[in-house]
């Protein structure tokens, strides 16, 4: 039962995001589909790169045509038209006066073009997920990961046969980077989230974009560690402007609003998980799964002590400092108790399991399931949040969702 | 005569007659047509004198009055044009130049004033569009490809500011864009960048054959294009091996380093001398070397003087940030105290890079070799 994992995920590991959608001749996308833009502008580099800059200029003309507020379209565009009166040196080789007027702007966009580029020049491996996703249930349809050092945010489908990369997209961060501890100090927190509910963009101010995929920071784990803030979001980008700098938000991860949109109708509220991290560590799925092999060992024998009844033993697999919506362990252990008399003795089953691991100075699980006893039709979808101390996971959280 | 730069500076100068091998049999015959007779050539500049002199409700009328009876007269349609420009009815000029696009297609002096007239309503999209028909249809027309340089560096800034989110209201000026002022002018009409043409009638100058012109300077593969995902095949940037006149050479006449012919008499090698002290005075800015380099016999073009030609020459070469003129394949023969430099000339100043063939004929003036004609083309 435990088992249903990440097996086979076959991830593509192809040279742009867009191209990796389809692997029949694809279709033309329409202009306003998500990717498109970073597409059209990777193609440029590209003919450019090719020293094709009449055909590269059409391309940018076009371009800016469609999307005058894309500034590094129109950064590239008016490099190409300069390049047709003299050689370029640089991105953005426009006259020191005009650099001057707004130098960090000029440095913003030339920053965006690179980690776009990088982020599509170095692929992740073929196959190869991002190393916290150790097993993700069936329930969760999709997973989005973002790679903060790459301002790259990527949406997997979770198939049967595993997670398979579908898209991935620039985005921005906060202004003050990442590792958020406080309110307002415009750091991106880190961490395994889930989107929590999808804002209606009629209810938000321009700003925001084509909607608003609020996550549940702070977490257990960041409220453990005491940290503060509140309304982190995945949201879209104001009219004026169609991507926004690397490190430009109040904390939210922003994305253009093509992409963003495309996300909003592709995601679960409550069941897809965000992983924000510094820098993703892509591992095989099989890597991954024997990764989760000490701590489904954990999971099963906690489920095999509820099992058992023995209220002394299964209060072993929980941390003194366990805490449950505001009870702590004595005050929670009623419920446990309650819980206990309702299965009496029979076996517990744990249905769609997923576990993400989230490993910083402390090595973490957040852990979800379906509690069932043998018998009853139904029972709690839980969540719990386990910490290893020395080789022994420990439950610091567990509530019902 | 009709140097590279004289054929920026004589707008109006395109002649056709001498390109027809390279143009639609259509153009052909409108040329035949238009040098049929002289009566014609002698309305148009009956008409051009008024628009002179500022005289345009009369010169209108007369266009009128002449459209009347040869309602397709290219010409004339071309010069109301230019009338309806010069009155301030834009948009009536434009619709004349449109409609002489439609009609006459081959022509590319009404694309290029119709891409001014954009250019000053600052539809710089439209006007960079009219300015690429106007080289689809005559690669070498150095008027259009000059203006289209203008009208890329105007464009680009704009492009700029939007990438850096400024208020593009102060940016930089509009371009001033050069208007050809006839089609096939029998008189040597030329555009009015920046100097007014003065309004005295002057002998038609040589006629002035397109020059070929190189295309656009690439984007090197360490700029932007460090960057792109693709494998990048290094293209070259475009740098000419052969120098024998870069910017910054020495303005003094013959420099050392020139290649001399080993079978050249001394007449020769003077000649040849003097060609590339010209090239290099261009080159550096040096206006007395260059100006120095034209003898006393030298018809400057169109009705200009000596004085107002040298002036105009002043203010074209002084206002360039760049130079680079580079001859190549210079071959030169002599006859007594005359002597013919022929040679491919490179050209590339601000935002122009122009490839043409040049002769200079040059007369001996006591031990002075002396620039007396300036023509493009073989």
């Amino acid at each position: 039962m435990l088992g249903m994992g990440l097996a086979h995920a076959a991830t593509k590991n192809l040279p742009t995001a867009k191209a990796s959608r389809a692997t029949a001749p694809a279709p033309v996308a329409p202009k306003d589909a998500d990717g498109v833009a970073e597409a059209r502008l990777i193609e440029i580099y590209t003919l450019i790169g090719k020293a094709q800059n009449r055909q590269a200029l059409v391309k940018a003309t076009s371009l800016v045509q469609d999307l005058p507020h894309f500034q590094l379209a129109q950064l590239v565009y008016g490099d190409l038209l300069t390049a047709q009166t003299r050689p370029i040196r640089t991105l953005g080789d426009m006259p020191d006066d005009l650099a001057r007027r707004a130098p960090s702007v000029l440095n913003e966009l030339r920053e965006e073009s690179h980690r776009r580029i990088k982020a599509l020049r170095e692929r992740p491996p073929a196959g190869a997920i991002p190393s916290q996703f150790l097993a993700l249930s069936q329930r969760s349809r999709h997973a989005i990961a973002v790679d903060a050092s790459r301002s790259r945010l990527y949406l997997f489908e979770n198939t049967a046969s595993g997670l398979n990369l579908v898209s991935d997209y620039y985005i921005s961060v906060g202004k003050a980077g990442i590792s958020k501890v406080t309110e307002g100090d415009q750091r991106t927190p880190l961490g395994v989230y889930y989107i929590t509910s999808n804002l209606d963009r009629k209810s938000l101010k321009d700003f925001y974009g084509s909607g608003a995929l609020p996550i549940n920071y702070p977490n257990i784990l960041d409220t453990r560690r005491g940290k503060t803030g509140s309304g982190i979001w995945l949201h879209g980008t104001p009219p004026n402007q169609f991507s926004r700098p690397p490190q430009a938000t109040d904390g939210c991860v922003v994305l253009a609003n093509p992409d963003l949109d495309h996300i909003i109708r592709t995601v679960e509220v409550q069941t897809t998980p965000v992983v924000i991290a510094n820098q993703l560590q892509w591992v095989a799925p099989h890597s991954a799964r024997s990764d989760g092999k000490s701590f489904e060992d954990a999971l099963m024998a906690w489920r095999n002590a509820k099992t058992s009844g023995n209220l002394d033993h299964i209060l072993s697999y929980y941390t003194p400092d366990f805490t449950s919506n505001g009870k702590t362990l004595a005050q929670w252990t009623p419920t446990l108790k309650t819980e206990l008399s309702k299965v009496q003795g029979r076996t517990i089953q744990l249905k769609d399991v997923s576990y993400l691991r989230w490993t910083d100075s402390t090595d973490t699980m957040v852990v979800t399931f379906g509690e069932v006893a043998e018998g009853f039709r139904t029972g709690w979808t839980k969540r719990q949040y386990w910490m290893r101390q020395g080789n022994q996971w420990k439950i610091f959280f567990e509530g019902t969702m | 005569m009709g140097s590279l730069l004289h054929a920026q500076d004589c707008k109006g100068f395109m002649k056709h007659a001498r390109s027809t091998v390279f143009q639609p049999l259509r153009l052909l015959t409108l040329v035949a047509a238009m040098f049929a007779g002289n009566a014609f050539a002698d309305e148009y500049s009956d008409v051009s004198q008024l628009v002179r002199a500022g005289k345009l409700t009369e010169a209108l009328t007369k266009a009128d009055q002449y459209l009347a009876a040869k309602p397709k007269d290219p010409q004339m349609r071309f010069i109301k044009g230019v009338i309806q420009r010069d009155s301030g009815k834009t948009s009536e000029a434009i619709g004349t130049f449109t409609r002489l696009t439609e009609d006459y297609p081959e022509l590319p002096e009404p694309y290029n004033n119709l891409a001014v007239l954009y250019a000053g309503q600052s539809q710089y999209d439209k006007a960079r569009t009219a300015l690429e028909m106007a080289i689809r249809t005559n690669p070498s027309y150095a008027t259009a490809h000059e203006n289209l340089g203008d009208v890329y560096a105007k464009l680009a800034s704009q492009a700029y500011n939007k990438a850096l989110q400024l208020d593009n209201s102060n940016a930089a000026v509009a371009p001033k864009l050069a208007l050809i002022r006839e089609l096939f002018s029998a008189s040597g009409a030329k555009g009015q960048r920046p100097a007014p043409v003065p309004a005295a009638a002057a002998p038609a100058p040589a006629p002035l054959p397109p020059v070929a012109v190189k295309p656009p300077p690439t984007l090197p593969t360490q700029a932007v294009a460090k960057a792109p995902p693709a494998p990048v095949a290094a293209p070259a940037p475009v740098v000419a091996p052969t120098v024998t006149a870069p910017a910054a050479a020495a303005p003094t006449p013959a420099p050392a380093s020139a290649p001399v012919a080993p079978a050249a008499g001394n007449s020769t090698r003077e000649a040849e001398a003097a060609v590339k002290a010209w090239a290099n005075a261009w080159a550096a800015k040096d206006m007395k070397t260059y100006l120095a380099s034209y003898g006393k016999e030298f018809d400057p073009p169109g009705s200009m003087s000596r004085s107002q030609w040298e002036a105009e020459r002043r203010q074209r070469i002084g206002s360039k940030n760049n130079i680079s003129i580079k001859l190549e394949n210079v071959a030169v023969t002599v006859e007594g105290s005359k002597a013919t430099a022929r040679f491919r000339q490179d050209y590339k100043a601000s935002g122009l890079a122009v490839s043409s063939r040049k002769t200079l004929d040059l007369v001996k003036t006591g031990d002075r070799w002396q620039i007396v004609k300036e023509s493009t083309g073989n």
